[in-house]
């Protein structure tokens, strides 16, 4: 994420340094005297055709600019130019429109409010004249007075999920949007590969379906899902944690300090100790219920048991040092 | 109910809680808890054993975890062996995981609903082994008991259906399996349907249905065996798949199609945010809120379990390993449960005891197989070989070595000798005894710091170790009680709820149980809008009393600001107008209550009367006035009064405070007129029952650095509270 905005920082930048080199040429004349009807009624035809209106300069002046409106409009300022590689703006225009779509298709549809976007490389001096630096940035331009600064959607806070973005606009306009996002098939295509996939390579190894069979597969696969369960893959999966920490002295750290944290290395750390533990224990087991050369299962054994206990102490090391004030420990601190 | 009786309680409308809506008690628990202690005391009276039914509540707990560990003894000998077993019932006895819920006086519906799941899985494990109508009746029986306990029973009648169908899907079917299915269905669909809060919903919700369809794909292939039995076998197999097919097809649509139709209610939002681990975040504000319904991390996993995290996955291993009919079950049981406790912290309850029957299971064979003397020895040498082993015991190593050989030369003996060696062998044992040590020392020392305190009381160690006793809760609710009207009305966020009405016997808004979401959203609204605001709601709901919990002068971090951010969220989520999260944060978007808080914050009701009169408090001599300790900062609007309430009491340390809604009749033009003679009164009133009893000055804050312990900040949070959140903060 850091690096995507720091990306995106960079070709801002840029957008700004070119801004000035070339200054706004575009002070060009600018038609005049479109009534409020008028206006009104060339945005509905506009926004029937396509749920997103693009303006250039001029056509920012005439629709969002001038004053005689009874519209609100959500305008999205973007660089979608790929000499741009702005990724984040396509991933915004994405969610703006899925957002601009639902309002299209939803009972609430009126002309109080209209979605549009200006992209830098269309209508540079709207950007000039809003003296704005970034992209992508989501404004509210509503009915009547000027925008505040609230009307300025905060990105770097909410996000810019269709989600936010819909209930952004009903802080600001008090008219509510469902957002529908148009279902994700890319997950059920998925699925339905995987079980082609499965299905087909049965129907190959139809004549030898004995693996299915194999205890040590499915004892095999119930082990790893217990392992990633009992080490909070589904805490990370919720939550979204980073994978390492930076600390204050510059290092990096691997563990979460505290107790209700966790980072993604650290319950990977945790998968391969408790995988240890288990292989320890499942050793030394072994060890003594085979029947085979002595010497080989007595070094298994010792192999075994070794693992299983200093494994199983750094995971008890690694927890007090999680829980503050925890008093006891087994081979290490 | 003891005074009562059964039919009264079932009828009883409690209007004392979710006022003004009321409450009608025998539809909307589940009796179990209730009817269990009742009947205990029941039989002890009728024995002449004068016990008093407080008595009996506060030792059921622990009463029944000793039949939990009985019942898990049971369930680990039919799925391995008896040694298994025991150590199984010694791990639960003891694992932190369930003792938080099984410590005397934690009247909750987890402590017998854990003894009834492990019973309901005993006799169920039975069925299928004997096949007999018998054990699948006491199943049912036993399933009938935990449905009225506890709402984890839809775990239950979801694992037996999938045990069921893994069984049919590995061609494990017979006709033990169909009786024991066959009876436990209809039995526990008929006696499920006869508690009063579960009513219906056996037949209409979804969580149900996978039972139903699994019953009409065991009576298909039951048809089809029986079948067999008649005709040929050469058509058979197509018939075979295409019935089974076509059985399973009809379910899945007829399921799907009348949910379709809203004859079957779809999931409800709890269960569906099991599946869809994002679904409560957006949705359902007030399930995201409760703590014990986060997600779990390696830290709580290792807390509660310790060794057993890391073991348990070996007992997994061999009961895959050597499978049969039953060891599917167990198998099954712990995948589920422990993705189930990976999503929740609060179902680590049903992970425990099977956790501790599959690391009873590793342990025991370890056991098993170092203890056991390994070279088989017949009568003849019995005194030879007792001699060898006090040698042996002498002498360690080698003369192991020579017994081998000696006994190799007498008998027929394997050629090679195949035994590990004495010292591995005590070496191992040694070691893994430690081990267990170290997980009975563990839970030990959790058990004594983190769920055994009581719960209304906190306790605070100062910097030499001595320990304050804070009763700031009881003091609070005995001051309702004494100096409230009876029918007062007392509005507090809904954790508060059951504690004001158990000890102050007052009349709540809102409580611990959380069936009515909007009224909820109404307190948050209260709480998160401005004081005018908030007095509308509060004289549209007729309060009278207003309590928070407030703990910046003892640095207790479970207080309402802290749990402020989740009212404001549930009551955006009813009023989105009036509400808005954003509102409450700063340009940065961060929650402060200090200067650069948002003004909408530092001016809502539960900001106001958190920090009434704060600002005037100086708790040591170096800190500025108004410094709030949980938060670490100076409150950022200090200097403000009252309009529409009054503060009528503070405890000791500032920790719960009471505020009594003004109901003058006077218009809003002599309000202020009003207001400033109660300003002038209020001079007066400096020693009466409204003020604290201690004067500010006088009271001794403990320590410049209070060091709030453990143990102090679990809260007495029963089953839908969020302990976990105060404990792991």
């Amino acid at each position: 994420m850091r690096t995507i905005w720091a990306v995106a920082f960079a070709t801002c930048l840029a957008i700004f340094l070119v801004c000035f080199t070339t200054p706004a040429q575009a002070q060009q004349k600018r038609r005049e005297g479109l009534t409020l009807s008028e206006k009104v009624q060339q945005l509905t035809e506009m926004s029937a055709k396509r749920s997103i209106l693009r303006f250039n300069g001029h056509k920012f002046k005439d629709f969002v600019r001038s004053t005689p409106r009874n519209y609100s409009m959500i305008v999205m300022f973007t660089a979608l130019a790929s000499q741009r590689q702005c990724v984040i703006c396509r991933h915004a225009h994405d969610e703006f429109v899925i957002v601009a779509n639902s309002f299209r298709y939803s009972q609430h549809h009126s002309n109080k409010m209209f979605f549009a976007m200006v992209d830098f490389d269309e209508g540079p001096d709207v950007f000039t004249s809003l003296n704005m630096n970034t992209a992508p940035v989501f404004m509210h331009f509503p009915a009547k007075g000027k925008p505040k600064h609230s009307d300025t959607m905060d990105i770097q806070r909410v996000g810019f999920a269709a989600e936010s973005i819909a209930k952004w606009i009903t802080e600001r306009t008090d008219i509510s949007i469902r957002v529908f996002r148009p279902p994700n098939y890319s997950g059920t295509v998925a699925v339905a590969m995987l079980f082609a996939f499965v299905a087909g390579f049965l129907y190959l190894k139809r004549n030898n379906l004995d693996f299915l069979y194999n205890k040590t597969l499915w004892a095999f696969a119930a082990i790893v899902f217990t392992l990633a369960m009992t080490s909070g893959q589904m805490w990370n999966h919720i939550r979204g944690p980073p994978f390492v920490h930076k600390t204050q002295s510059g290092g990096v750290a691997y563990i979460h300090g505290s107790s209700q944290g966790q980072l993604v290395l650290e319950t990977y750390i945790i998968i391969i100790l408790n995988a240890a533990i288990l292989l320890g224990m499942i050793l030394v087991t072994e060890a003594a219920s085979q029947k085979g050369d002595v010497r080989k299962r007595r070094i298994l054994a010792i192999v075994g048991m070794a693992i299983f206990t200093v494994f199983f102490s750094l995971v008890l090391s690694i927890f007090r040092n999680k829980a503050h004030g925890y008093p006891y420990s087994f081979l290490f601190k | 109910m003891v005074q009562h009786g059964f039919y009264n309680f079932l009828n009883w409308f409690d209007e004392r809680a979710w006022y003004p809506l009321g409450r009608i008690v025998g539809g909307t628990v589940y009796p179990g808890l209730m009817l269990t202690s009742g009947a205990i005391h029941h039989v002890l009276h009728s024995l002449n054993i004068p016990v008093h039914i407080r008595d009996i509540c506060v030792f059921l707990a622990p009463v029944f975890s000793g039949l939990t560990a009985i019942s898990t003894y049971f369930l680990t000998k039919e799925l391995w062996s008896p040694g298994a077993g025991l150590f199984a019932a010694s791990f639960i006895a003891i694992v932190p995981g369930y003792i938080s819920r099984s410590v005397a006086g934690s009247y909750d519906n987890e402590g017998i609903a854990i003894f009834a799941l492990q019973m309901t899985y005993f006799l169920w494990v039975k069925a299928v082994k004997t096949g007999s109508v018998f054990w699948a009746s006491m199943t049912a029986l036993s399933y009938f008991y935990m449905v009225s306990a506890w709402g984890g029973y839809v775990f239950i009648i979801n694992l037996i259906p999938l045990h069921v169908f893994a069984l049919l899907l590995m061609g494990r079917y017979s006709a033990r399996v169909y009786t024991a299915y066959s009876t436990f269905f209809i039995l526990g669909l008929l006696f499920s349907m006869q508690i009063p809060f579960v009513g219906f919903q056996p037949v209409r919700t979804s969580e149900h249905m996978a039972s139903a369809g699994v019953f009409v794909l065991l009576n298909a292939i039951g048809a089809i065996k029986y079948i067999q039995a008649l005709i040929s076998k050469s058509d058979l197999k197509a018939l075979f798949l295409t019935v089974a097919a076509g059985a399973a097809g009809a379910v899945f649509l007829g399921v799907v199609g009348l949910t379709y139709l809203g004859v079957i209610a779809p999931w409800s939002g709890r269960f569906y945010s099991l599946w869809d681990t994002g679904y409560a975040k957006i949705h359902i504000p007030i399930i995201a809120s409760v703590s014990e319904h986060q997600p779990t991390t390696w830290f709580s996993f290792f807390f509660d379990l310790h060794i057993l995290v890391g073991t348990f996955p070996v007992g997994l291993w061999y009961c895959i390993k050597s499978i049969n009919d039953e060891r599917v079950f167990v198998v099954l049981y712990a995948l589920s449960a422990v993705y189930f406790a990976g999503v929740m912290v609060r179902l680590m309850l049903t992970l425990t005891p099977v956790v501790c029957i599959l690391a009873g299971i590793a342990f025991s064979r370890l056991f098993e197989l170092y203890l056991k003397d390994e070279d088989p020895k017949t009568p003849i040498d019995e005194a030879d070989s007792e001699g060898d082993d006090a040698a042996e015991a002498i002498a360690g190593r080698k003369l192991y070595d020579k017994a081998g050989k000696m006994r190799r030369m007498r008998h027929e003996q394997p050629s090679e000798p195949t035994s590990l060696g004495a010292n591995i062998r005590m070496v191992s044992i040694v070691a893994t005894v430690m081990m267990l040590m170290m997980f009975a020392v563990h839970c030990t020392w959790v058990t004594s710091n983190a769920y055994s305190s009581p719960s209304i009381v906190l306790a605070s160690y100062g910097n030499d170790g001595s320990r304050q006793i804070l009763d700031d809760f009881r003091e609070a609710y005995y001051w309702l009680s004494q100096n409230t009207a009876d029918d007062a009305r007392v509005m507090s966020w809904w954790d508060y709820g059951y504690q004001i009405a158990g000890m102050a016997n007052r009349t709540t808004l809102v409580d611990n149980n959380t069936w009515n979401n909007s009224h909820i959203a109404l307190v948050g609204k209260a709480m998160s809008s401005n004081e005018s605001a908030a007095y509308e709601v509060m004289k549209a709901l007729d309060v009278d009393y207003v309590l928070v919990i407030f703990g910046g002068v003892i640095g207790y971090s479970g207080d309402d600001i802290n749990k402020f951010l989740w009212m404001v969220r549930i009551a955006e989520g009813e009023h989105p107008k009036d509400i808005r999260e954003s509102d409450f944060f700063t340009e940065r978007g961060e929650f402060r209550v200090d200067e650069e808080g948002t003004p909408t914050l530092l001016n809502c009701l539960m900001y106001k009367l958190s920090y009434y009169r704060f600002g005037e408090l100086k708790l040591d001599y170096r800190s500025p006035a108004g410094l709030d300790r949980t938060r670490q900062a100076v409150i950022g609007n200090k200097n403000f009064e009252l309009t529409y309430l009054e503060e009528a009491y503070t405890t000791e340390h500032w920790l719960v405070r009471i505020y009594k809604c003004v109901k003058s009749n006077l218009n809003v033009v002599w309000r202020p007129v009003y207001f400033i003679i109660a300003l002038f009164c209020r001079v007066k009133k400096e020693n009466e029952f409204n003020r604290p009893r201690i004067p500010v000055a006088n009271r001794v804050i403990k320590g410049n650095r209070l060091f709030v312990s453990k143990k102090v900040r679990i809260l007495s949070y029963t089953n839908e509270q969020e302990f976990l959140n105060a404990f792991y903060l």
